[in-house]
């Protein structure tokens, strides 16, 4: 065919070269710099050296005691924000999936959350969550149900927790609508036959809906992970990491070490251990998408 | 539809030329970069961007100068980073406690070397300020300002409590334990505002109470760090943070001017900058100032202040020229009238500074010790926040945290 | 019937009442956020507090504060510009790619593709430290520009997977006729496939304004000068300033960049739903 011809061989290297460079050389390259520098020694001290330093890197980061404490809170944030977007945006879009009027401003609004962006929303749950803020002051005085200001900002528990919450907030938009889209490609019959077996609302869930976006559920899954352990601005945002350092994430903490005291080497290990974990659970999991559509 | 798509690129197209446009329209003159943590709204900032860069710019036609204002510990962070990208500024403000790990880091200037009138300029500023510019016995700045915090302290509310002023630790310690509790709102109050736990906010109290850091030549921490006056100053404090009695270095609490502004803290440790921030916010709040109480090791404050250095990259003339208006009469007198105490002897002769009442400030430099000169000083800082977090949560007793303290800052002193 | 009828109709009004409540919960942080930006600095510690400010306390000081004292028209128009050139480089370069990609079977397609997945999985942040090695060396820091050609490097994955996958649905006869008449790839790729997937990259294209128009981490590394920095470093800037956070103008500061997110959302809605549920659906 014509697209055997060498002109036309050329023409395509040309469109795709302009992209294929740009990718290559901010994305590309710098993943396998960042392998490069995680094994050398690249303090402020040693800026111009640079010396080869073997895993002495990694070893760093498996024994800092901070390391363990922020992938735990990294892990705890996805564990909980993931499936909590997931649940709340598909239970959204199960209600909206069944209305006629008004679903297109149901809608709309509750994306309203998803286009804000982090450094802003960031902002307003820090000052909703203040010791002496609306919260604290709604809770105590007007609802009765706490004796005291609770202290959101201060621990680390109360710190992650309000990140997770402005987490899922932000997040049920995004799954409402991938879900609702997922929602309207089951097929009606299925529904209409598990009626005449008689099966409840909840039977038709399990059993109709849950099998018919299967699909939907793993990709987003697979992306609501990556968000989760890429979590940065709201705990940049919100608590700054503090008390020392135990509402850090991975990536807070990394920012940290590389751009607060100079430690690239440290950041680029702990970094590069980060893209490795997600990747190889990102293939698990796309697999796990392939074996389903087989 | 295809009208509206339409509109929409050419008001696109029409912004993009216009944001292009003034990207582009600068001018060929020599550019100053000036980096400083006046904080952006604040009234020095104000007087830096329409007094004094003006006044320069006048008088200096072919430089201009861009000044950028970043967050304290950011500029910190900013400049270590731009050494390592080759995008330092010419000029920046920096606090007196950064200037070794900068010098470390051969990315200061040495003024006494290059600059052949150096005598005669730093000979026009105090010498207690410019030793603080000297590092293995050159200089490596000029000093710009200086100051150290004193006791403000609610009128109002110390009436109301029955409670005087407190002169002693003893006294500051049931001082604070009064003034706390309730207001009649059932809203929470505090005696005494602490809003961080870094060096900066507690040498002060483990001075006073005798305690010390290091030994004298900086090598050593254990003995000192953890020594038997410095923990009994932590624990103090501890225990009142414990008890309610302070508050402010949580991401929660409300900011220190705010709080004393709205009558939640009752006391707390700030310098001369407070008096003209007070009066901008909360030109109501009656207050007044006293020194530190004073424990078994007297009444120590923190030695704060700036000096303004050369990096290496810069336009050395022209950042040179800016360096001296900066520290030169005028610059400073009209940087007195927002807080900033001089440096330079003919400013403080004016007219504005004796009007500031610096007096109380003054005679709390007077006995106010440096924080550690050396090169790690930002990385032990970090240390002691991480160690002082651990005890006033309870985490850690006072000597366990103060001995894991010693142990790392020995590792940084060597 | 009847009852059933009934029981429907109670199911309808709980599906209303629960999307309600969904609704104010969405959107009470949005207009505490407004709220908050029309009252005076000096009442944000007023007590009680209040959701909405004293009627008579309304004041528009805050938004006067920022569109006169602050470099607000700076940073407005630095974010304008970094986004649209974003999402012009980034619609050309990767429906280009997704062109050939989508269209034509070369031996390095699946590596090229197998590239873009690979990176579309690593969380972008973590490459951070490496991108600003690179930056330094590229002399691309504080530079406003500079921020151009990482934007688009990280939206290309994205892009070109959402834009192939619509290639790949033209059908092959349209193109086979002009291959006939002789015409070379280019004019295809212009002529026919360009318009054909232009729905599809109006959508990426959303998408990639708000991922410029928000972005903070990247920026804030790179970013010194005052008048170079994009709305959020700015925004996070008024907050950052420590003792006392001015709330009502960092609120006003950001009702005043959300309004063009918002137009822009509400404007092209369509695009958007399209843009998302074309990858989850497709899976």
């Amino acid at each position: 065919m014509v697209t055997k011809s060498r002109l036309n061989r050329a023409q395509l290297i040309a469109l795709l070269l302009p992209g294929l460079l740009v990718f290559a050389a901010f994305t590309v390259y710098p993943i396998i710099r960042l392998f490069w520098m995680s094994l050398c020694d690249m303090s402020f001290s040693s800026m111009l050296t640079q010396p080869f330093n073997g895993i002495a890197n990694y070893k760093e980061v498996f024994q800092d005691q901070t390391f363990w404490t922020v992938f735990v809170n990294s892990i705890v944030y996805t564990l909980i924000t993931v499936p909590g977007q997931m649940a709340i945006g598909l239970f959204t879009a199960i209600l909206l999936n069944g209305i006629k009027r008004f679903s297109v401003t149901f809608r709309v609004i509750n994306y309203l959350p998803v286009v804000t962006s982090w450094v802003i929303a960031s902002l307003v749950f820090r000052y909703i969550f203040n010791t002496e803020g609306l919260l604290n002051y709604f809770l105590w005085k007007i609802l009765g149900v706490t004796s005291s200001n609770i202290r959101w900002l201060d621990t680390r528990w109360g710190g992650i927790s309000v990140a997770m919450i402005l987490g899922i907030w932000k997040g049920i938009g995004w799954n409402m609508v991938i879900f609702l889209a997922a929602l309207q490609q089951v097929p009606q019959d299925l529904y209409e036959a598990s009626d005449i077996d008689g099966c409840g609302a909840w039977g038709k869930f399990i059993h109709v809906t849950l099998p018919g976006i299967k699909g939907t559920i793993l990709f987003a899954l697979i992306e609501l992970t990556i968000g989760g352990f890429n979590v940065f601005t709201s705990i940049k945002m919100i608590t700054g990491g503090k008390p020392a350092h135990q509402t850090d994430t991975l990536l807070t903490w990394m920012y940290y070490k590389a751009f607060s005291t100079g430690k690239f080497g440290y950041a680029a290990a702990l970094s590069f251990v980060m893209a490795l974990c997600l990747g190889l659970l990102a293939i698990v999991q796309f697999r796990m998408m392939r074996n389903r559509d087989n | 539809m295809r009208t509206r798509t339409k509109l929409l690129a050419a008001m696109l197209a029409c912004l993009m030329f216009l944001t292009v446009g003034s990207a582009f329209a600068e001018g060929e003159t020599v550019t100053i970069n000036f980096w400083h943590h006046y904080s952006a709204q604040s009234a020095e900032n104000e007087t830096l961007m329409n007094v004094l860069i003006p006044a320069f710019e006048a008088e200096n036609p072919g430089i201009k100068v861009n000044a950028v204002s970043h967050e304290w510990a950011e500029l910190h962070d900013k400049v270590l980073v731009s050494a390592k990208s080759n995008a330092l500024p010419d000029v920046a403000r920096c606090d007196i406690a950064w200037l070794p790990e900068f010098q470390k880091m051969g990315i200061l200037v040495a003024l006494d070397e290059e600059m052949p009138d150096f005598a005669e300029v730093s000979g026009k500023l105090l010498d207690s300020a410019m030793s603080t510019t000297v590092i293995g016995g050159h200089n490596y700045a000029l000093a710009l300002n200086t100051n150290s915090k004193i006791v403000f302290y609610n009128k109002a509310m110390l009436e109301e409590a029955g409670v005087q002023v407190p002169t002693t630790m003893d006294e500051w310690v049931e001082t604070v334990k009064k003034l706390s509790g309730e207001n009649a709102n059932g809203q929470q109050v505090w005696g005494w505002n602490e809003p961080a736990l870094a060096g900066w906010n507690i040498c002060p109290f483990i001075w006073s109470f005798g305690g010390s850091l290091t030994n004298e030549d900086q090598t050593v921490a254990t003995g000192y760090i953890n020594g038997p006056a410095t923990v009994k100053a932590v624990e103090t404090f501890a225990e009142l943070v414990k008890a309610g009695g302070i508050t402010g270095f949580n991401s929660g609490d409300i900011p220190m001017t705010d709080g004393f502004g709205t009558g939640r803290y009752a006391m707390m440790l700030e310098g001369p900058w407070k008096s003209a921030e007070l009066a901008g916010a909360y030109p109501d709040v009656a207050y007044g100032t006293a020194p530190i109480p004073a424990g078994e090791g007297g009444s120590i404050s923190v030695l704060g202040g700036e000096d303004i250095a050369m990096f290496n990259t810069a336009n050395k003339e022209a950042a040179w020229k800016f360096m001296q208006f900066m520290t030169g009469e005028f610059a400073e007198t009209e940087m007195a009238k927002c807080g900033q105490i001089p440096v330079n002897k003919a400013a403080l002769e004016s007219e504005t500074v004796k009007a500031a009442d610096y007096a109380p400030f003054i005679e709390a430099i007077q006995t106010a010790k440096a924080r550690p000169t050396v090169a790690a000083w930002s990385e032990m800082d970090n240390d002691l926040t991480v160690a002082m977090t651990a005890v006033v949560s309870g985490e850690k007793t006072a000597q366990e945290a103060m001995d894991e303290l010693a142990a790392k800052w020995d590792e940084l002193l060597k | 019937m009847k009852s059933l009828n009934g029981a429907r109709i109670r199911g309808m009004i709980l599906r209303y009442l629960l999307l309600a409540l969904g609704t104010v919960i969405f959107t009470l942080p949005m207009i505490y956020m407004i709220s908050t930006s029309l009252r005076p600095n000096g009442a944000l510690y007023e007590y009680p507090p209040r959701f909405f400010p004293k009627w008579e306390a309304l004041t528009l000081e805050n938004y006067g504060y920022i569109l006169n004292q602050s470099k607000f028209y700076v940073n407005f128009l630095n974010s304008v510009f970094v986004s649209l050139s974003t999402i012009t480089l980034a619609a050309a370069v990767s429906s280009a790619m997704a062109f050939v990609l989508g269209k034509f079977k070369l031996k390095a397609n699946k590596l090229i593709f197998g590239f873009i997945i690979l990176t579309m999985i690593i969380p972008g942040t973590t490459m951070i430290v490496p991108q600003f090695e690179l930056a330094t060396k590229l002399n691309l820091v504080n530079q406003l520009w500079g921020l151009i050609p990482f934007y688009v490097a990280w939206v290309i994955p994205f892009s070109t997977f959402m834009i192939k996958g619509f290639m790949e649905n033209i059908p092959g006869e349209i193109m086979e006729a002009s291959w006939i008449d002789g015409a070379s790839v280019w004019t295809v790729y212009t002529r026919i496939a360009l318009p054909l997937a232009s729905p599809a990259i109006a959508s990426v294209s959303i998408f990639n304004f708000l991922t410029a128009w928000e972005e903070y981490p990247w920026a804030n590394t790179v970013i010194n000068d005052t008048s170079k920095r994009t709305l959020p470093i700015a925004i996070a800037g008024f907050f950052g300033q420590h003792q006392f956070t001015q709330w009502g103008y960092v609120f006003a500061m950001s009702v005043l960049t959300l309004i063009p997110v918002v137009l822009i959302f509400i404007l092209c809605q369509k695009f958007f739903v399209q843009g998302l549920t074309a990858g989850s659906v497709k899976g």
